[in-house]
């Protein structure tokens, strides 16, 4: 009852050590030096995912070489990559959270444990740090919840939508590469219907779609055809107001184009259950012929057909950029610019002063030093420098290979690759690579961002998922003729009804108090 | 009378001796069998742990769970959630997906298995019938994944075999893995296809606890082959049938997950969707735990009920249930 002041005040001081100490493997402790008031971490514990069959092993020489530089222990969780999300949701239900999470986007579950406070809104810690001080800062505010940065962007390239097609195809039909869309639908209807192959029988098709990702506004190539047409991309302005793209006439146009292409034979018929796994097996095997995808896979196709075919692999795979829609103008389909972010969970970061500390290491990690171990691996071993470019070792085993990849994952350059291109290994490879550059930088001009990208709306939040898929499976069951063009308004507009308004007004809304 | 009075007597004395046991208190009784209730301990354990303390965790159900506050600090929000779920346009479709699917499983797969076991048991070589048995059996034990992807290269457009012999023969043009129309008949085969043997086993257990002096009996009263099956073979096997029957109420809107799950596209996702895969989609994917585990709690309480039905009906009309 009688407590007296001076042991209220030890009791808060031991409670204050205990909350220090109690919570970290971590070992953290005072760092008095440090004018921000750091905790000096010992180690780090980050969940990353990983996008090879094997995860690295533990204690593996890029995670050494890492260490090595940023003076702490990582203390690694590594999640295929394919099961990411959901693990993600699962280990925030638990309690062993780590301490830096990667977060592979702004979906729901994120963004509810987020507003609950489970992360630390990083928005004004961001530019204390050399390193996290981002040279993006459209693409930082896009990665945030309503303009609250809960995490540092992992930067991508914007422009990478690209049209890949085989070459050799192209000249046997007598046809260019395509500049608009109607050039699409005429070299896919000739590559379905004009033996491109020369083998005198009916087998093969032009578009090779698969059915991943089959949600509206994921770069899918449906997505693609649609910004094409001037739909926008996810969100658009029209009249003042922001709507998602799938309220347009131009996205209602180009549903129509691409249900052209279904019925007149020129797309797999199988593009709703093909697993996007498989994506370069009818190319490779004289099946189909045009990819609609990122560009990198360009360079994926080149090496496998140089596996099979080592004399004449310059004569199968060519690439453009985004195609010009009907109305004569390009519209280019952008990526957010980000693939999600790594994010500090509160459950294990309790103090400001740990949080001080693990933003230091984040920071060392976005270095000079250690951005090319994460990006490229080590020097001599994994690759080797010639002028600004690096050259892959050629005998580096594949589990190094992949192990460099994963550590990749927790790269962010938000202001700036930090790293080393790679030099191409032939000089067609590196013609196609800087082929690829070029298109980007010339789409760039025209990218058409998704102008809601840092709004969250809560409606969106509570049920955003199911209504997307409202719309989603209305399009391909309108693409693929189950439906007509009557069933696709209706979806439209029961996504309207059951929430799609509310979302709309929702963004609208935090749009206008932004500006 | 006599008889009668005897038989009063026999009850009476039954009675007494039963009290005097239990005047006997209830610490001989647990000495005497002490090493049988320690049999029951890890039993008891087990379910403690494993089963009921998890139930704990229902109570999300009823509150807006966050991850960050914990189950005990979120806040309260009542029926909320199951009022959302039954108001949302999602709800009619689900229970539609998920009766139909188990009506066609009760329907189809369970007296399909009661009439294969009937068929092994007719059959009179001992080593026929045991490799039979075996040979349906075996599915049972591939995990779903492996039969999904089994259906899908049988099934797969331009190269599934199974696909084009069924269109070259019929002259269509069937999309089996997309069509939502075969979306159905394809969930149930594969269920008849990886469970029918497995099932049986039940009941040629029961079969074979059939009491062969009632087959002698009506050889001679003259009765053939299907007479004997129908007059004495079913009647005999009629309890396990109804037990069997009433467990299976219990998982009525237990779709199963695994198996829908691989099963589903864009296309035929407006049939396919059932109340298991919507439990994953929300709470797995969505992250919204607490209205994920009111549709969950919904379809538990729904099982139970049908139970406790199924077993009240069961018993009325032919006095065995299972509780």
């Amino acid at each position: 009852m009688n407590h007296s002041k001076p042991l209220v005040g030890v009791g808060i001081a031991v409670v204050a050590a205990l909350a220090l100490t109690g919570c970290s493997g971590s070992g953290t402790g005072a760092d008095d030096a440090n004018s921000t008031d750091a905790a000096k971490l010992e180690s780090l514990s980050i969940m990353a995912p990983f996008l090879s069959t094997n995860a690295p092993e533990e204690d593996n020489e890029i995670e050494a070489a890492v260490e090595d530089v940023i003076g702490v222990d990582l203390d690694m969780t590594w999640v295929p990559n394919a099961s990411y999300g959901d693990k993600v949701n699962i280990t925030l239900a638990g309690d062993d959270l780590p301490q830096v999470m990667v977060i592979q986007g702004k979906d729901p579950g994120f963004v509810r444990n987020a507003e609950a406070g489970a992360f630390w809104d990083l928005t004004d810690y961001l530019d204390d740090y050399e390193n996290l001080k981002t040279t993006f800062p459209e693409v930082q505010r896009a990665s945030s919840v309503n303009g609250k940065v809960y995490g540092v962007f992992r930067a991508r390239d914007v422009m990478r939508e690209a049209v890949i097609i085989r070459k050799d195809w192209l000249e046997n039909v007598g046809l260019e590469l395509p500049e608009t869309t109607e050039d699409l639908y005429e070299i896919a209807k000739a590559f379905t219907e004009d033996d491109p192959d020369g083998n005198g029988t009916d087998d093969t098709y032009g578009l090779i779609i698969p059915k991943w990702p089959g949600t509206i506004g994921t770069n899918s190539p449906w997505d693609a055809i649609e910004t094409w047409y001037g739909a926008g991309t996810r969100w658009t302005e029209r009249d003042g107001e922001l709507v998602p793209n799938f309220t347009t006439d131009e996205w209602f146009e180009a549903v129509q184009f691409e249900r052209q292409l279904v019925e007149e034979g020129v797309v797999n018929p199988d593009y709703a259950t093909f697993d996007s796994a498989k994506w370069n097996e009818p190319f490779l095997t004289g099946k189909g012929g045009i990819i609609i995808d990122v560009h990198s896979r360009v360079g994926q196709l080149i090496s496998l057909v140089k596996q099979s075919d080592p004399d004449n692999f310059e004569n199968y795979v060519d690439v453009t950029g985004n195609l010009t829609g009907p109305d004569g103008e390009l519209y280019a389909l952008p990526t957010s610019g980000y693939s999600g972010f790594l994010a500090i969970p509160k459950a294990q970061v309790r103090t400001e002063a740990e949080l001080r500390g693990v933003l230091e290491v984040l920071n060392e990690l976005n270095s000079a030093e250690a951005g090319p171990i994460l990006n490229n691996g080590i020097e001599d071993v994994t690759y080797t420098l010639d002028g600004d470019l690096a050259v892959a070792v050629d005998d580096v085993p594949q589990a190094l290979k992949d192990t460099v990849g994963a550590y990749a994952q927790l790269g962010t350059n938000v202001n700036g690759f930090q790293g080393y291109l790679p030099k191409q290994p032939s000089e067609y490879e590196q013609e196609m690579y800087d082929k690829r550059k070029e298109i980007e930088t010339a789409d760039l001009e025209s990218a058409q961002f998704d102008p809601a990208a840092p709004y969250v709306s809560p409606t969106y939040v509570s049920k955003g998922a199911q209504l997307d898929t409202i719309v989603a499976d209305a399009r391909i069951q309108y693409i693929a003729g189950q439906i007509d063009l009557d069933g696709l308004e209706d979806a439209v507009e029961l996504w309207r009804s059951s929430g799609g308004d509310d979302i709309i007004a929702e963004i609208n809304e935090l749009a206008d108090a932004d500006s | 009378m006599a008889m009668l009075d005897t038989a009063v007597t026999a009850t009476e004395t039954l009675t007494v001796e039963k009290q005097s046991r239990r005047r006997r208190g209830v610490r001989v009784h647990f000495t005497q069998f002490k090493w049988l209730y320690l049999l029951l301990v890890p039993g008891i354990v087990y379910f403690l742990l494993f089963r009921y303390w998890p139930m704990y965790g229902a109570i999300i159900a009823f509150k807006d769970y966050v991850p960050f506050l914990g189950i005990a600090d979120s806040p309260w929000v009542g029926f909320a959630h199951f009022e959302d779920f039954f108001a949302s346009p999602d709800f009619p479709r689900l229970l539609g997906n998920t009766i139909i699917l188990a009506l066609l499983s009760l329907l189809i797969a369970f007296p399909l298995t009661i009439i294969v076991a009937l068929l092994l048991n007719e059959m009179r070589l001992t080593i026929l019938k045991r490799t039979t048995q075996t040979l349906i059996y075996v599915p049972h034990f591939l995990s779903w994944t492996v039969v999904a992807s089994l259906t899908y290269l049988l099934f797969a457009l331009d190269i599934g075999p199974l696909l084009q012999l069924i269109n070259g023969i019929l002259g269509t043009d069937i999309n089996f893995l997309a069509d939502p129309a075969w979306f159905r008949p394809i969930i149930v085969l594969q269920d008849i296809w990886k469970n029918t043997g497995w099932g049986t086993i039940i009941f040629l257990a029961a079969l074979a606890g059939v009491d062969q002096a009632q087959y002698e009996a009506a050889i001679i009263d003259g009765a053939g082959r299907f007479q004997r099956v129908w007059h004495i073979t079913i009647p005999s096997i009629m309890p396990t049938i109804i037990v069997m029957l009433v467990l299976q109420m219990g998982q009525i809107l237990n779709t199963g997950f695994e198996q829908i799950y691989l099963m589903t596209n864009s296309l035929n996702r407006s049939v396919a969707d059932v109340f298991d895969t919507y439990v994953y989609f929300m709470g797995i994917t969505q992250g919204s735990y607490s209205y994920s585990t009111a549709v969950g709690l919904f379809k538990a309480v729904v099982g139970v009920v049908l139970i406790f039905g199924a077993n009240w009906v069961a018993k009325r009309f032919n006095q065995v249930g299972i509780f």
